[in-house]
């Protein structure tokens, strides 16, 4: 859509310094896309490496357990998203819709000596470059329905009450923190060091199950470029 | 301020329509900046957002300037240089950010995780060259009176996107343009770009607002 006639007549009446075709030449842009932009990324929960392979290009991500979570991956939200989680062994297959402003987490668990999968979806709006921004994902199995989490040494509790398959994010300042799962306000497994937190910087932690009480590892919310 | 408040400074000024054509914002804040004794480089896109700056990307028009020279206009052929090409070209001391209402989705609903990783992902390649950088937000319009508000800006959503970018244009200062104005007190010619005089007045208050940051104050020393 192009604004020739409006600007040739206004060009007409507030200047003469300036060609007609100066102001013809403004088009009407759109002031932002026609929809938000979608995310999708992929965490091994597994104490195995894994690799993820995309359904259409084949392309394959490596998540090992010391790296355990991708980037985000900008996506379509009008096609179905498939790939497949592998061990080498095993592999189980994803197929998910992403929808505009949703970045979604494609989360492989151990069953038995299969793999299965959790999704986890947030609409975030707490974008924020002077905090950093935190969220617990619940991924643990019955033994902690009711995740939280505990600043050592602080007495202060960031998290309380995450349900498994969901997650709580809030914005936080950034230092550095040391901090421990709660299962059901019991203080569980090992405490987990996050370093210096970054202004600007979105980060996730995950409670997932293991043989003996839920672990947590910690990820940055990169996205891909 | 004083005369030379700039003396030695170089600044790269990039932006959307607003800085796309002569009578808009391009020629009286480079002049402004100028006359305070920056050189002063000046790029315009029109409609370009912050991630069209990461590569080039056409635009359906545009314009350059150094200095208080003469403008030169891009028409169909325009396209966005990749900031850090802009950057290592001219060497700014600063580089100021003139993009808000291209972002600020007027008249649907607003594109969060977009701005964010667009805006985000500027700040954070100009950061990577230590380069300081200012982040001018959208000002006032008004209804665009017999032509229209072509764009659909409202107050509303300016003001809310003027918050946006105040909380995610870390480590770029922020300058809020809704402070220097009134709604509806700069007359446009389609609600959201300016009549000359809106252009001046707009100029003017960035550069006061320019020259007194702390950030400039320190880069002069």
């Amino acid at each position: 859509m192009i604004l020739d006639k409006f600007y040739a007549f206004v060009i007409a009446v507030t200047t003469s310094s300036v060609s007609c075709l100066t102001y013809a030449d403004i088009p009407l842009y759109p002031t932002g896309p026609s929809q938000d932009s979608a995310f999708v990324r992929f965490i091994n929960g597994t104490d195995v490496n894994l690799s993820v392979v995309a359904g259409e290009t084949k392309a394959k991500v490596s998540l090992n357990v010391n790296e355990p979570a991708s980037k985000y991956y900008p996506v379509a939200t009008k096609v179905k998203i498939t790939g497949e989680f592998s061990d080498g062994k095993v592999s189980n297959p994803i197929s998910l819709n992403v929808k505009p402003s949703e970045f979604a987490t494609v989360v492989a668990l151990a069953s038995g000596s299969n793999l299965k999968q959790v999704i986890v979806k947030e609409q975030p709006d707490d974008f924020n470059a002077l905090k950093s921004s935190l969220a617990l994902y619940n991924l643990s199995s019955t033994g902690c329905t009711s995740a939280g989490l505990l600043v050592v040494d602080r007495s202060i509790t960031l998290f309380e009450k995450v349900q498994i398959g969901t997650l709580q994010r809030r914005l936080i300042n950034p230092v550095s923190l040391s901090v421990q799962l709660t299962c059901n306000t019991k203080p569980t497994g090992k405490v987990l060091d996050l370093g210096l937190l970054q202004a600007g910087q979105r980060y996730s932690i995950f409670a997932v199950p293991t043989a003996d009480s839920p672990r947590i590892f910690f990820a940055t919310d990169t996205i891909a470029r | 301020m004083s005369a030379a408040s700039l003396l030695g400074l170089t600044f790269l000024v990039i932006g959307e329509s607003h800085m796309s054509l002569p009578n808009f914002l391009m020629e009286p804040l480079s002049d402004d900046l100028t006359k305070q004794g920056a050189l002063v480089y000046s790029v315009g896109a029109c409609g370009a957002s912050a991630g069209d700056w990461l590569k080039k990307t056409p635009v359906s028009c545009g314009a350059w300037r150094t200095g208080n020279g003469e403008v030169v206009r891009k028409g169909r052929d325009a396209s966005t240089t990749p900031i850090k090409e802009l950057i290592a070209a001219d060497k700014p001391d600063v580089v100021v950010i003139i993009i808000g209402d291209t972002m600020a989705s007027y008249g649907k609903p607003f594109s969060q995780a977009w701005a964010w990783e667009n805006i985000s992902h500027l700040t954070k390649e100009i950061a990577s060259t230590k380069t300081k950088c200012i982040w001018v937000g959208p000002p006032w319009g008004d209804d665009g009176g017999r032509y229209g508000n072509k764009f659909g800006k409202t107050e509303n959503r300016v003001q809310f996107m003027s918050n946006f970018l105040a909380n995610n244009v870390s480590p770029c200062t922020y300058i809020d343009s809704l402070k220097f104005s009134k709604p509806k007190q700069w007359p446009t010619l389609d609600g959201q770009h300016f009549t000359l005089a809106g252009y001046q007045a707009w100029g003017s208050a960035i550069t006061r607002s320019i020259v007194n940051l702390p950030d400039i104050k320190q880069a002069k020393k």
